[in-house]
């Protein structure tokens, strides 16, 4: 027992970094209703220019001082001064955060204030993602070789006796400065103006501007706070792991979004108590796997500590039924526009025949990234129907195409023959969304985006981690009727037409589909119950149950394209399943159009290694600026093109057609 | 008619200022005006009534005069301010100017702060270190001062509208704009209300522009009023002397949604083309419409 004790406090140090990090993102949300999926990797950006400034060797010529910038097209680091103290790159790396967090505010969520929760959360994904290249690029500019930075810890390296119970200094350290942070925020928000001000903001933008308090000023004041906090807390992770990553370490969000939301973004005390609980139950529970000898062989040596905490909160937030503070803003937020689509009887068919034509004209390296691009449109619908049609906001997709595939592969090698497979693993995808969607009967928003962000986290942890599932290859090529309809051959007669054509036609049947429920009753419940709950809710319409029936349309066409991929893919690997992909699916889906048929399949032809992929010559010269760049754009569609780029086209054609019609009447007229 | 001879004469005429003043002013929303050509002023320690059925444009006027939403033409000067049009974050920035300036509204949302208590609400509206501003704004409001320390959500409706007034006082507005003070609260409300901030205003010299449905009990605490109809000023006149005449007034222009084609704008302005009470550059300008 005594051993439990010892682990679980120890895992105060890691608690505390979380917690911090979830009081970050209550104040943002307060200040400026985001919930910033970038939070962790500001921070994480903050922690290398604190080992930027640090990283050198008393004893070598090594001058260290560097400070690392992280923008693009300049200079990757400008040195500063030879050998800076603790405290002076302490205090120099929490001013470049307090600048980060003015800049990000000022350049990226200040113009987002009043836009739609969706485009919100895009332009902080646009920033996680760009952030993310960044510091890949800087690790080897600041002498870290890989992209993985080795910390010295900047904390005691000390220990505290407790009985038999020994437990790091560094530990009680962290879990203090947590704490300490939270009553000083607290009072601040009761007692002072500046709190006042904010409370106040939060509640009614129209209110507080008519009173001369300015959102403006308080959100900048509250993102500067929120980023040093975030860089404070990512400098001092090194208590706690060695080593800083820029992929691991920004997705330390994911479990401070989730003690954030059991802290409803409100309250900081709540947070940091949860965030604190984290730690503390992730340590017990990673001693508890690695001695119960009772425990399946399959599940992940790392499985239980990642998911079991997230899963736990996914549970009370679905129990509780919790819905954010709705945030008032001065203009009331418009969704995205959900046309019907215009005759998809004939430009569908259209469409999928001219990819018939050039699967069988081009060559395999077109074939590949048409099937690529394909695939990635039949994921990309599922996002539209759940997210730009029921505004629910789902990043579990890309786990249910994952689980989907993996299940394909299952059954195939276990003999299990070809329609048989995919046909049983999409309809087990189907039940687990509808399982993964019961918690959007109760909760909304960001909530359920954060929910959903837990359930794939967990789905990536217990299942796709699993050593049974790693590196499943050989799935046999798919048969029927005695013809052959796989895509994998040896030679120069891989990635084959058949193949192709297969997949275009599940993905031409799914859009007529789509386009169907869209113009039938059910989508128009749909889009009730995406435009307001309770209006639906008093028209008649069984919300639950139209919720649920969009997660299971929309986890069928995650599954078919799941399914697709286990036998497109030679080899399946938990790799190409991670979370990051999930929100790349929901970037490239908003890029193209979230509520379009049309936006799904910009979204296929914008996915890596596909189409345009092709068209750019084949393999991605750098994908770390592509990623970056990709940030980029994905912040200017959400901040100027919330409709997505299919809805520009469409208006750029509506306003020539007016045009050309205006020159006919007025030639009539003459 | 022009404009800029109008405006000299007018300066000579009116030896102070009004608070406010549209001339001419168009404002709308999406780029579409709403509202047309609207002349208004409103003096120091006057009360002014705007009148009008449903989508008459009355809020889109106090809003275009608040700063939250900007003219598309005209002349505004608030506070001795010209909100200037354009820029992607001048609404706010307008607003707040205004607001410094000594301009106070009352939107028809009443924008409370739900989990602040009515105390906090009114600390925040006053300025700093001015613990006076929030005894004077809670000296009409007796029953308020009695449950300020409840949070604003917890509150009536009739609770939270008076709440939203003090708070507007508490800032020791010059000018201030109240959207539907009466909406949704009881007649005694209503009744005891109106006179009471009123009374305010006149005791400590702030102008007021008072959107209403409740026609006669606005009138009789008003000294002017307006009439809009269809985003234009029908008519105006004396307070005193549109309450007498209030039954045709609520006939002519607050009645049935008037026929397009028949009574449009147009026609009305016409028919107010001399109305007694106005004031002398009224009357000119009304007169200039009338022959131009």
């Amino acid at each position: 027992m005594a051993h439990y004790l010892q682990l679980s406090l120890t895992g105060l140090g890691a608690g505390a970094v979380v917690a911090v990090l979830a009081i970050g993102l209550v104040l943002t949300f307060r200040a400026s209703n985001v919930v910033n999926l970038a939070h962790a990797a500001m921070g994480t950006y903050i922690a290398y220019v604190y080992y930027g400034l640090r990283n050198f060797n008393v004893a070598s010529t090594q001058k260290g001082g560097n400070l690392v910038l992280p923008v693009f097209g300049v200079p990757g680091v400008v040195h500063l001064i030879d050998r800076p103290t603790v405290v002076t790159a302490l205090a120099i790396a929490l001013v470049v955060a307090a600048l980060v967090g003015a800049l990000v505010y000022l350049l990226v969520f200040r113009a987002l204030r009043n836009a739609p929760p969706l485009a919100r959360l895009v332009a902080s994904l646009g920033l996680f993602l760009y952030l993310q290249a960044v510091m890949e690029l800087r690790a080897h500019d600041i002498g870290a070789g890989a992209a993985t930075l080795p910390l010295t810890s900047l904390l005691p390296n000390g220990v505290v006796r407790l009985g038999s119970v020994v437990v790091p200094t560094a530990s009680f350290v962290l879990a203090g400065l947590a704490v300490t942070v939270a009553v000083v925020l607290g009072a601040v928000f009761r007692y002072t103006r500046f709190g006042l001000s904010t409370r106040a903001a939060a509640e009614s933008e129209k209110g507080a501007i008519l009173i001369g308090v300015s959102p403006d000023r308080v959100g900048l004041l509250n993102w500067i706070i929120a980023s040093v906090l975030a860089g404070g807390a990512m400098i001092f992770v090194a208590g706690i792991t060695s080593q800083l990553n820029p992929t691991q370490s920004s997705l330390l969000v994911v479990p401070a979004l989730a003690a954030a939301l059991l802290a409803r973004l409100d309250s900081f005390a709540m947070a940091t108590f949860a965030g604190l609980a984290i730690g503390v139950t992730q340590s017990g529970v990673a001693t508890f796997q690695s001695q119960a000898a009772w425990l399946p062989s399959w599940l992940p040596n790392d499985g239980l500590r990642q998911a079991l905490p997230v899963l736990l909160i996914l549970v009370a937030i679905t129990i509780r039924g919790a819905h954010l503070p709705t945030r008032a803003s001065l203009v009331d937020s418009r969704l995205p526009v959900a046309p019907v689509p215009r005759r998809p009887w004939l430009w569908i068919p259209l469409l999928s025949g001219a990819a018939v034509v050039a699967l069988y004209t081009l060559d395999a390296q077109w074939r590949l990234a048409i099937v690529v691009s394909v695939i990635a449109a039949l994921i990309a619908l599922s996002c539209v129907v759940v997210t730009g049609y029921v505004g629910q906001i789902s990043l579990a997709l890309y786990a249910f195409a994952g689980l989907a595939a993996f299940a394909t592969a299952k059954l195939e090698l276990a003999g299990v023959g070809f329609p048989w497979a995919p046909l049983v693993a999409v309809i087990l995808t189907v039940v687990v969304g509808i399982l993964f969607g019961l918690p959007a009967v109760r909760v909304r928003g960001m909530t359920l985006a954060v929910a959903t962000i837990a359930a794939a986290v967990a789905i990536e942890q217990l299942v796709f981690n699993s050593p049974a599932l790693n590196g499943l290859s050989g799935v046999p090529n798919p048969q029927l009727f005695g013809s052959n309809l796989g895509f994998l051959a040896p030679g120069a007669a891989n990635f084959r037409p058949a193949f192709g054509v297969v997949a275009v036609v599940v993905l031409a049947a799914s859009m007529l589909a789509v386009a169907n429920l869209r113009r039938s009753p059910t989508g128009l419940r749909w889009l009730a119950v995406r435009s307001n709950e309770r209006a639906a809710a008093a028209a008649g319409i069984n919300v639950g149950s139209t919720k649920l029936s969009a997660f299971a349309a929309s986890s069928l066409f995650a599954g078919l394209g799941g399914a697709l991929l286990a036998y497109e893919l030679p080899a399946l690997s938990p790799q190409q399943f991670l979370v990051v992909g999930a929100l790349a699916v929901l970037a490239l889906t908003y890029l193209g159009g979230i509520a379009t048929l049309s936006g799904a399949l910009i979204a296929g032809f914008l996915a890596s290694g596909g189409v345009l992929t092709r068209i750019q010559g084949g393999a991605a010269a750098d994908t770390t600026t592509q990623y970056a760049l990709s940030g980029i754009l994905l912040i200017l569609v959400a901040a100027f093109y919330p409709d997505g780029l299919s809805m520009a086209v469409r208006r750029a054609i509506t306003r020539l057609h007016s045009v050309w019609l205006r020159g006919v009447r007025s030639r009539g007229a003459t | 008619m022009n404009a800029d001879s109008d405006e000299v004469t007018d300066r000579s005429i009116d030896a102070t200022e009004p608070l406010l003043r549209l001339r001419g002013m168009s404002a709308g929303y999406g780029g579409v005006a709403v509202v047309h050509d609207l002349d208004l002023h409103v003096g120091a320690g006057e009360v002014v009534a705007l009148l009008g059925a449903n989508g008459a444009g009355k809020t889109t006027t106090l809003l275009t005069v608040s700063g939250l939403l900007q003219r598309l033409a005209g002349e505004l000067t608030v506070l001795g301010v010209e909100p200037p049009m354009g820029g992607r974050f001048a609404r706010e920035k307008v607003a707040l100017a205004l607001v410094r300036k000594g301009l106070a509204y009352v939107p028809e949302d009443r924008a409370l702060f739900f989990g602040l208590s009515g105390r906090e609400h009114l600390r925040l509206a006053a300025r700093r270190g001015d613990g006076e501003a929030i005894e004077l704004a809670l000296e009409p409001f007796p029953a308020l001062a009695a449950i300020i320390d409840r949070r604003a959500g917890l509150l009536s409706g009739g609770e939270q509208q008076m709440l939203a007034i003090a708070r507007a006082l508490a800032t020791r507005p010059r000018l201030l704009l109240i959207d539907e003070m009466t909406l949704g609260l009881a007649p005694i409300i209503v009744e005891q209300l109106l006179p009471r901030v009123a009374a305010t205003a006149r005791s400590t010299g702030v102008g007021m522009l008072l959107v209403e449905q409740h026609v006669k009990a606005v009138l009789t605490v008003a000294d002017r009023a307006y009439v809009m109809v269809q985003g234009r000023i029908a008519t105006s006149g004396q307070a005193s002397e549109m309450n007498a005449d209030s039954q045709e007034l609520a006939a002519r222009y607050l009645g049935a949604i008037p026929d397009r084609h028949q009574a449009g704008p147009s026609v009305n302005l016409s028919e107010s083309s001399s109305p007694e009470g106005t004031t002398p550059a009224e009357r000119r300008e009304d007169g200039g419409d009338a022959s131009g």
